[in-house]
Parts: C-alpha cells; sequence; structure tokens
C-alpha cells in the first residue's frame, strides 16, 4: 500500500504506558484512513523549519542565530546556571526537536560565558519520573556532564514572596546563580490556561512546587489561576536569577522558529500572538466536527496524545471557544470536573457538556499517569487489550476509569463495537502526525469543505478578539 | 473514597537510607529505623511517591491481596455542621477536590469533624492526597484552617502552607493586570455562584 497516511508517533518504552509490544496494530492502519495536511486546510499555515529536509540541524543552527541578539554577560565564567526545561516539549514530534534546543542553549551558554557548572533541571507533570526517562532517552545526561535531573513538584521546596502572597517552587529549580527558562509554545492545555501567559506558565507549573500548583487548579478561579505563575515569575526573587528565555516556537505543522530574548514578557507577547494565530484555526475547525469516534493512539497519559497539534482534552472542549476568556469555564479543566455534584448534575448552569460530538472513544494506546476517569465517565470509552487496562488499575491517579470503560480483545473488535454504536464512519486519529492530521476518509472531506468558512470567521472576528482579551495590539503580526 | 490495591515494597539491598521516601510519604507511613525505611503496610495507600522519589529505584509497588477502601461517610456526620465548615472554607460540599479519588470537599470536612487534625490523617483517612499527590493539597488547608486547627508540618517535604486564594487578592494587582487577561472579578463571581449553588443533598431531603 501507498504512504497515504502520515507516520504516528512510535510507542515509547515507558513506566507510564504498556510495552510497545502490545501495541500490535495502529488506527491509521486501517484503508479507510487517510490524512489531510494542514496546508490542505489553510493554505496560510506557516512554513516550519522542523520537521524538514535539514533534519535537526535546523534546530541546532536556529537556536544559534536566535541566541545571537541575547545577552549573557550576567553570567560570569565561576558561576552556577540551571536550565530549566519542562516534559511536555518531548512529546512534540518524537521529542528530538526540544533535546537539541536544550542541548544547543548549554553549548553556546558555556562557550559565551565560560561557565562550566551548568545544569539541566527538567520538570514534570504528574508523572515523576517522566522527564528522567526523557533524559536517558535524548542522551541529556552525557551532553550536560551527568548533570542533568526530573524535579517533582513533590521534591524539596522553597518559600517565594510575591505580590499575592507566599507561593513555593521547587528547590533544586533555583539553586543556581542563574536560571535561563526553555520552552515551547505548544498551546497545549488552553483548556486550563486559556492562552494568558504562555510563555510565564511553567513557573506555575513545571517549576513549582505541589502548593502552587494546587493554587492554580483549586484556588484562584479558572482564568484568574493565570495568574499564578506571572506572581512567582514577577517576584523578586526569581527575577534575580533570571538570565533569558529560548523558546521553540510550534504552530500544529512543525517548530515555526526559535526565539529567545532576556525580556520574557515581550517574549511572551509574541509566544502567545503566535499560538492564537497558529492553533486558532485548526481549534476552530475541530469545533465544527459534527459526529465522529476519537481514537487514542500517542505515547502520552489520555489528555495529552495528538492530533495536528491540538491535545484530546481540547478537543473534549472544541464546542467551546477556548481561547474566547469571555466563557467562563470550558467544557473540560479540574474547576469544571469539580462542579458536577453527586448526581452527575452541574451545580451551576455554567458548566458546558464535554463535546457532544464525540460519539465514542477508543482507547488503542494512551498512558496513565494523569488522572482521566472524567474522559471514560464522560465519552463511551473502550480500550484495547487487557494490558492497558491493568495499567490503568494500578495507577493511583486512575482507579476509577476503567469503572466506566469497556476492554475490546484487539483493535479489530474494538473498531467494529465502535463503528455499530457511534453509527458514524468518522474517524480522528489523535496519533502525533507530523504536519497533519490522520482520519477517515469521510472525515477528511468534512473538514476540507469546512475550512474557508472557519479560516475567514478566525481571520475577520475570533483572531482580533483573542488578541484585545489578552491586551495585545492585533498590529503586532505587522511588525 | 480510595481504594487501596497496591502496596510499597523496599529492596534493601538497593536502599542507602537517603530518607527521601518516609520525606514525601503523605501518610507518615514510612519510618526509619537503623537508617533503613520500614513501610508500615496498614497505613500505606499505595500512591507511588516513595517509588516515584527513591533514587535508587530501591522501592516498587505491588499489588495487595486484599484491597480495601478508606471512606469517611459524610451522611455519619451533622450535614450543618459540614456545611458551615465548606462554606468558610469557600468550598461548596459537594465540589470534587481530589480528581484522581473523586473525593468531595464534604468528605475531607467530615474527617475532620470527626478528629482529623493534620493533611497526614485526613489522608489515611479519605485517601486524598494520595492519587497524583499534587493537587488536592490547598482545599484540605483552607478547611483544616476554617475549623480552626493549625496542623503541625511533618519533617519532610509533605507540604509548606496555606496558599492565596482569589478572594485575598489584593485590589491594587487587579488593577495592574486585569487588562491582560487575568479575569479575577469574573471568576470570583463564577466561584461565588457555585457555592451558592443548592446541592442533591439537600434536595434529596
Ligand atoms: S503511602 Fe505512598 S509514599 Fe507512603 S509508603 Fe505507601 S506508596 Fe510509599
Ligand atoms: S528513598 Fe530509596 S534509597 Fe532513600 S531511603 Fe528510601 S528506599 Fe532507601
Amino acid at each position: 500500500m501507498a504512504a497515504k497516511v502520515i507516520s504516528p508517533i512510535k510507542p515509547r518504552v515507558s513506566q507510564y504506558g504498556v510495552d510497545p509490544k502490545y501495541v500490535t496494530k495502529r488506527i491509521s492502519d486501517y484503508p479507510e484512513m487517510t490524512s489531510v495536511k494542514l496546508k490542505e486546510l489553510f493554505a496560510d499555515t506557516p512554513d516550519v523549519i522542523y520537521p524538514s529536509e535539514k533534519g535537526i540541524a535546523a534546530i541546532r543552527e536556529n537556536v544559534i542565530k536566535a541566541l545571537e541578539k541575547v545577552d549573557m554577560s550576567m553570567i560570569k565564567p565561576g558561576d552556577s546556571v540551571n536550565i530549566l526545561a519542562s516534559h511536555h516539549g518531548f512529546t512534540l514530534l518524537g521529542g528530538e526537536p526540544y533535546a537539541e534546543v536544550l542541548k544547543t542553549v548549554r553549548e553556546v551558554i558555556a562557550e559565551r560565558t565560560g561557565a562550566t557548572d551548568i545544569r539541566l533541571r527538567a520538570g514534570v507533570g504528574l508523572r515523576f519520573r517522566e522527564t528522567e526517562e526523557y533524559i536517558k532517552a535524548f542522551g541529556l545526561d552525557v551532553a550536560f556532564n551527568g548533570k542533568a535531573k526530573g524535579v517533582a513538584p513533590i521534591d524539596k521546596g522553597i518559600p517565594i514572596e510575591t505580590e499575592i502572597g507566599t507561593l513555593y517552587g521547587i528547590a533544586a529549580v533555583y539553586d543556581a546563580d542563574w536560571i535561563v527558562h526553555v520552552h515551547n509554545s505548544d498551546v497545549r492545555e488552553v483548556h486550563f490556561h486559556r492562552h494568558v501567559d504562555r510563555a510565564v506558565k511553567p513557573f506555575g507549573m513545571s517549576y513549582a512546587r505541589i502548593e502552587t500548583r494546587s493554587t492554580y487548579h483549586q484556588n484562584l478561579g479558572p482564568r484568574g489561576a493565570n495568574f499564578t505563575a506571572r506572581a512567582i515569575f514577577a517576584s523578586e526573587f526569581v527575577q534575580s536569577k533570571f538570565a533569558f528565555a529560548t523558546f521553540m516556537n510550534m504552530s500544529p505543522a512543525g517548530v515555526v522558529s526559535i526565539e529567545a530574548d532576556n525580556d520574557l514578557l515581550a517574549l511572551n507577547e509574541k509566544i502567545t500572538a503566535d499560538g492564537l494565530r497558529y492553533y486558532g484555526k485548526i481549534m476552530t475547525l475541530l469545533g465544527e466536527i459534527d459526529e465522529c469516534i476519537a481514537g487514542l493512539d500517542f505515547p502520552a497519559p489520555v489528555p495529552y496524545v495528538f492530533a495536528a497539534g491540538v491535545i484530546f482534552a481540547n478537543f473534549v472542549g472544541a464546542n467551546v471557544d477556548l481561547f474566547d476568556l469571555d466563557n467562563p469555564l470550558p467544557p473540560y479543566t479540574w474547576y469544571t470536573e469539580a462542579f458536577y455534584d453527586k448526581s452527575g448534575k452541574p451545580l451551576i448552569e455554567n458548566v458546558p457538556p464535554v463535546n457532544p460530538a464525540i460519539k465514542m472513544v477508543v482507547h488503542n494506546y494512551a498512558w496513565g499517569g494523569y488522572p482521566s476517569a472524567f474522559f471514560a465517565h464522560q465519552i463511551p470509552t473502550v480500550v484495547v487489550g487487557r494490558e492497558q487496562a491493568d495499567l490503568m488499575d494500578r495507577d493511583p491517579q486512575n482507579l476509577d476509569y476503567m469503572k466506566y470503560a469497556v476492554i475490546a480483545r484487539d483493535l479489530d473488535s474494538a473498531m467494529a463495537y465502535a463503528y455499530k454504536v457511534a453509527k458514524t464512519d468518522k474517524v480522528i486519529i489523535f496519533d502525533g502526525a507530523a504536519g497533519g492530521l490522520n482520519c477517515s476518509e469521510s472525515l477528511a472531506e468534512y473538514l476540507k469543505a469546512k475550512a474557508p468558512e472557519v479560516s475567514r470567521r478566525v481571520d475577520q472576528e475570533l483572531l482580533p478578539k483573542w488578541l484585545r482579551q489578552r491586551g495585545i495590539d492585533p498590529n503586532i503580526f505587522k511588525k | 473514597m480510595r481504594v487501596v490495591n497496591m502496596l510499597a515494597q523496599v529492596d534493601y539491598d538497593k536502599c542507602i537510607g537517603c530518607q527521601t521516601c518516609a520525606k514525601v510519604c503523605p501518610v507518615l507511613a514510612i519510618k526509619m529505623e537503623n537508617k533503613k525505611p520500614v513501610i508500615n503496610a496498614e497505613m500505606c495507600r499505595g500512591c507511588a511517591a516513595c517509588e516515584q522519589r527513591c533514587p535508587q529505584y530501591a522501592i516498587k509497588m505491588v499489588k495487595r491481596e486484599e484491597p480495601f477502601t478508606v471512606y469517611v461517610d459524610p451522611s455519619t456526620v451533622d450535614a450543618e455542621k459540614i456545611e458551615e465548615l465548606c462554606k468558610k472554607a469557600r468550598l461548596h460540599p459537594e465540589q470534587i477536590i481530589c480528581y484522581c479519588t473523586a473525593t468531595r470537599a464534604e468528605e475531607v470536612a467530615a474527617a475532620i469533624l470527626k478528629g482529623a487534625k493534620s493533611p497526614e490523617e485526613i489522608s489515611l483517612q479519605t485517601g486524598v492526597r494520595t492519587g497524583c499527590k499534587v493537587e488536592c493539597i490547598e482545599p484540605i488547608l483552607r478547611l483544616l484552617e476554617a475549623a480552626g486547627i493549625n496542623p503541625e508540618k511533618p519533617d519532610g517535604y509533605q507540604w509548606y502552607g496555606r496558599t492565596p486564594t482569589v478572594w485575598e487578592i489584593p485590589e491594587s494587582v487587579k488593577e495592574k493586570y486585569s487588562s491582560r487577561g487575568f479575569y479575577f472579578e469574573e471568576d470570583i463571581k463564577l466561584l461565588d455562584k457555585v457555592l451558592a449553588a443548592n446541592s442533591s443533598r439537600k434536595e434529596d431531603k
């Protein structure tokens, strides 16, 4: 068969997922599946530097170029430097580009400043060994001369005085003279951060202790919460250590550019605006889907599997414009999940239902390590294979996931069951295909037909509104 | 409510006695004896914090032969008192505060009203903080504070202290940042609406 689908991301060996040997068939293997390139949907999809013919060398080259305009004179030869990273960067495009950014930033700092004590501090979400796995897989331990470690939110903490009171960071993140923030602009949990202060977010998350994360998720409200990260970043303590930031600027099609700046807030403005521009159309288009089966087939926890650069959690909320801050609650965040009462009814009328277009989920391959019972509770879910089910049952965060899901012996029977029950032949596959989207032919046709109107609506109505809500001048794109 | 189906086990050949496991255990089930960790199987809630942080990979999680459930039944406590405590902490009694175990504020309030005096005791009795181990510490500290309890911080990294809520954000901060997409006032309104919502518990009566 000719290569008519884009290759999905390969299963990865991880303690959070099943052994790759159990992933015997991918949803994209079926003859009724095809691919749509983002450029086919939206002609203004930006060109990318990666994936490209140049391969990983393009990343290196662009990091070096971006760092040329960054001032590193504050770092003296005897100083210690912590390069701060986050786990999510490693799930983009197989992880290699982000690892390359980290290695190159380290080399440039060493070369320009003469500093030798340069360490990697890689933060995690709720899977505390995840970055340790990436450090090994991408040779970051070797690249950092053994000075690379994963840090978790239950590790030793450090109080940080902020404008709103005391918050807490992870001590190991701040145990150097200087910190360098290396991240990516993938919109990812837009359901939580609502794409406000995107570039600052890890200060309230990957680099933060449980108290701070709990503040974000339980104390400040679904939109006010974004301030947690800004409060920490703006603190005297963090400002006294902050050297510069480097970002892998993402679009659903790949890495658009590498951006670096001493001024994180200036970079934040660009990253935030680019995120709205690059992801706004595909997110809005996915929200137009009227009915489908969603296939999960990617090495990440249920909410974090990807299709066309969009994570499943955001597809679950695609019936609401997640970028529009006038919508108080998206269909999925922990604030939303919290506001269903014991009988399963929302406590207040502002709780939107999860995307009614998703008729069924086929969980062919997705990890544990993130509380995902809400998804199985809200959407009929069929899990492929006993091993995936056992994995969820052993996971302290997912003791109830299988309470709401059924198990199919193999992918063939899961798909047959899904087609029969969901009564649709439209399938969208969250398998991390780069530059496009793997889906059924029927859905591909549907998306192509809807795309021009979505494109017009985003350009003329939505994008200006999203920018306005974040205090960003729409002329930013002309600069 | 939490099903406890796993148990932590130490491989003493690998252990170097660093104490990390004892410092992160949310229920204080690990005691160091002769510089080696000893796990109290009855107390262990199977959260895997120790397994996830041991620098030597010396701890593994094993299936329990007899899983059990921990739960504090709110109906065994005066409903008005639960309501009052939750309200003071600005939490709706029925709102979920632990997403891993779907534990609601009322269960934690019930545990406190029945005598639990620290996050550790609450976790032992309800299972909160033994799923993701990250997200539910603040509502617990808020509920304890509302009950007038000032728990003593354990000698580890279990927790440091209560942090601000949206109701406490200074006006000057709101003014400075509200044009940048931080919707403080609007979120206060939304959360107040949740607080004022009727609960199915009341309707059932
Ligand atoms: S409760 Fe968690 S940290 Fe404590 S012994 Fe059990 S698994 Fe380890
Ligand atoms: S964390 Fe590991 S090495 Fe350290 S005391 Fe516990 S079991 Fe031993």
